[in-house]
């Protein structure tokens, strides 16, 4: 035990599952915050068993206005100093945006943006206070590129990475520090939960695995760096949203996001292969063609 | 001069880029809806443009965007009095100065939150399906140049402004199949009772917005609606800005913004050093890596001309 604690919203699954548990190997106390009172028992029974910590579980619903306010309640109650936030509840919706679920939509703006703003206003407050802490913010690469089909969690997402780098430079002064986390499609319930399975990025592209992630979010954010982006295909994805316009982005995403057909996929790889077979071919005689004339001058 | 029998309803039509907006619409003959908290203010300006530009209908809701209920009442009063919606305009929506961690306030950032992004995601959700169907209609959005720079010591107001133009090009994708169109303005600081409201008056971006007349970007806002066009940011400075933050890295983009955003006689000198010297230090840095690029493509052209004799080209 490390004699320090680390609150995690999104703590049943996914991401913040994982960083309960490299929080736990490295003897931190635990608030878990999820939906699931019986899900985060259930790890808590876990992780207190293997790695002799204490564990607080907190079944609140971020998509309710009042969470956020009862979260540091009851943590001011109990007597806990929390040193590190990370705030990884997160949810979405699949779908045109005339068509999606306004409900959920509306949820998913309370849980991914002023939830999160609302922790992160009270436990920052006290960490500036005690001049220590650390925050980490799930954003996502979508942070760089707008979502077709996902408008709305796209736009979360652009939310929370604005916020943490105007907060890292309002921070400069105190040694409190704000990670990003920037994960790409990783095989986690996000993509069940928003209705999403059936999409091109979950069916036919390397997902990357939740404790990978998670493992990039805590190594960064242990180093105090500004963000991370997860995974090499990802980076380079990221690196793109810098020089290409949006709208570029977006009809790049927007195929992603689309439902997954693997006829059209075969033909389209199809015409893949053949263009670049057709170039292959063309390069190769020019070379031999540009060779034979080259040993002519000789 | 007549209608054009075509509706424009207007968030934040009280004052701003909003009346602004108001005016250009009136001046061409459409109908308005004016939605705003000021209803006293409203109920004035349908007076005037209606006599001054013979509108058919002006309507007035007055009414709180930072109510969550507030959206769905204004489609229901549009609703009920039969109006067709051509052109949705979301201007509303205010910012908050200070540092997050110690200065703000909760309960406004909040109220900003609900306005700024929840109302204007609501709005558009009930505007666009009825666009929709009738595959008819624009959609203006109010972004701003710090939806690209991170805005310190307006943090979530920033952020808000980020949301906006990602949500906006992702719909304007969705949308592209059919004749609706969304537009992002992207305006800089202007001249409004933004900065009074926020309570950042005597910044430097405060200072810089006396010199930007709402009037000029509510004109380029509207030309890029009616143009049909993606985005449009206002005035040749912001443009610069805009553009140069794609290619600095961003804790310089964040750190130039922080300057903008301080006040310009504040007495927090040492602070200030440190501004400088990050910005000086990292503007050495990309001044290095150009004169360096410089120096390779030379050196890479040397080379090749060095190598190079006419005898290559004797045929």
């Amino acid at each position: 035990m490390n004699g320090k604690t680390a609150l995690i919203t999104g703590a049943s699954s996914g991401f913040g599952r994982e960083f309960a548990k490299l929080f736990a190997q490295d003897g931190y106390n635990l608030v878990l915050v999820a939906r699931s009172e019986e899900i985060l028992h259930q790890i808590s029974d876990e992780l207190t068993q293997a790695h002799g910590i204490q564990v607080t579980v907190l079944a609140k619903d971020l998509g309710q206005a009042e969470a956020a306010d009862q979260i540091y309640l009851e943590c001011q109650r109990s007597g806990i100093q929390v040193n590190v936030l990370v705030n990884d509840a997160g949810l979405s919706e699949h779908g045109k945006f005339v068509e999606s679920d306004l409900r959920k939509e509306l949820d998913t703006i309370q849980v991914n943006v002023t939830s999160l703003v609302y922790l992160t206003k009270l436990f920052l407050r006290d960490m500036v206070a005690r001049n220590e802490g650390k925050i980490l913010q799930v954003g996502s690469v979508l942070s760089l590129i707008p979502t077709p089909l996902m408008a709305v969690y796209g736009g979360t997402k652009a939310f929370v990475l604005s916020f943490s780098e105007a907060l890292q430079n309002e921070l400069n002064d105190t040694n409190v520090t704000l990670t990003v986390l920037m994960p790409g499609a990783a095989d986690t319930d996000f993509f069940n939960k928003a209705g999403a399975e059936h999409t091109k990025v979950y069916q036919d592209t390397e997902l990357s695995r939740p404790e990978d992630v998670a493992r990039d979010g805590y190594q960064a954010l242990m180093k105090g760096a500004p963000r991370v982006v997860s995974g090499f295909k990802n980076k380079l994805q990221a690196a793109s949203a810098v020089v290409l316009p949006g709208s570029m982005m977006a009809a790049t995403m927007r195929d992603m996001m689309e439902p997954y057909d693997p006829d059209a996929e075969h033909r389209k790889k199809l015409r893949q292969y053949t263009v670049a077979g057709v170039v292959a071919a063309g390069l190769l005689t020019w070379l031999a063609w540009g060779r034979n004339r080259t040993s002519d001058w000789n | 001069m007549k209608t054009n029998g075509q509706t424009a309803l207007i968030t934040g039509a009280s004052s701003g880029i909003g009346y602004e907006l108001t005016k250009l619409f009136a001046q061409d003959g459409y109908n308005l809806v004016l939605v705003s908290r000021n209803t006293d203010r409203l109920n004035e300006i349908a007076t005037e443009f209606q006599r001054q530009y013979g509108l058919e209908k002006v309507t007035v809701v007055g009414a709180d965007l930072a109510q969550p209920e507030t959206p769905q009442r204004v489609y229901d009063e549009v609703q009920g009095q039969g109006i067709t919606v051509n052109v949705l305009v979301n201007d509303a929506g205010f910012g908050e100065y200070g540092l997050f961690a110690t200065e703000t306030d909760l309960q406004k950032e909040l109220a900003m939150i609900q306005t700024n992004v929840t109302a204007l995601v609501h709005l558009t959700k009930l505007f666009l399906k009825d666009m929709t169907t009738r595959n008819e209609g624009k959609v203006l959005m109010l972004a701003s140049v710090v939806s690209v720079l991170p805005n310190p010591l307006m943090a979530v107001y920033g952020a808000t402004k980020a949301f906006i133009l990602s949500f906006s090009e992702a719909l304007r994708n969705e949308l592209n199949n059919t004749k609706i169109t969304v537009t992002a303005l992207l305006p800089g600081a202007t001249n409004t009772d933004f900065f009074n409201r926020a309570g950042s008056v005597g910044t430097r971006a405060h200072e810089q917005a006396m010199k930007t007349d709402a009037a000029g970007v509510a004109r380029d806002g509207y030309e890029a609606l009616m143009s049909g066009k993606d985005k449009v940011v206002s005035g040749m400075m912001n443009k610069a800005q805009v553009a140069m933050s794609r290619v600095m890295p961003d804790p310089l983009v964040t750190a130039t913004v922080r300057k903008q955003m301080e006040r310009s006689s504040n007495g927090n000198g040492q602070h200030e050093m440190g501004q400088k010297k990050q910005l000086a230090t990292s503007g050495s840095l990309v001044g290095a890596v150009v004169i360096l690029g410089i120096v390779a493509w030379a050196y890479y052209n040397k080379a090749r001309y060095t190598d190079f004799k006419l005898s290559d080209i004797k045929l």
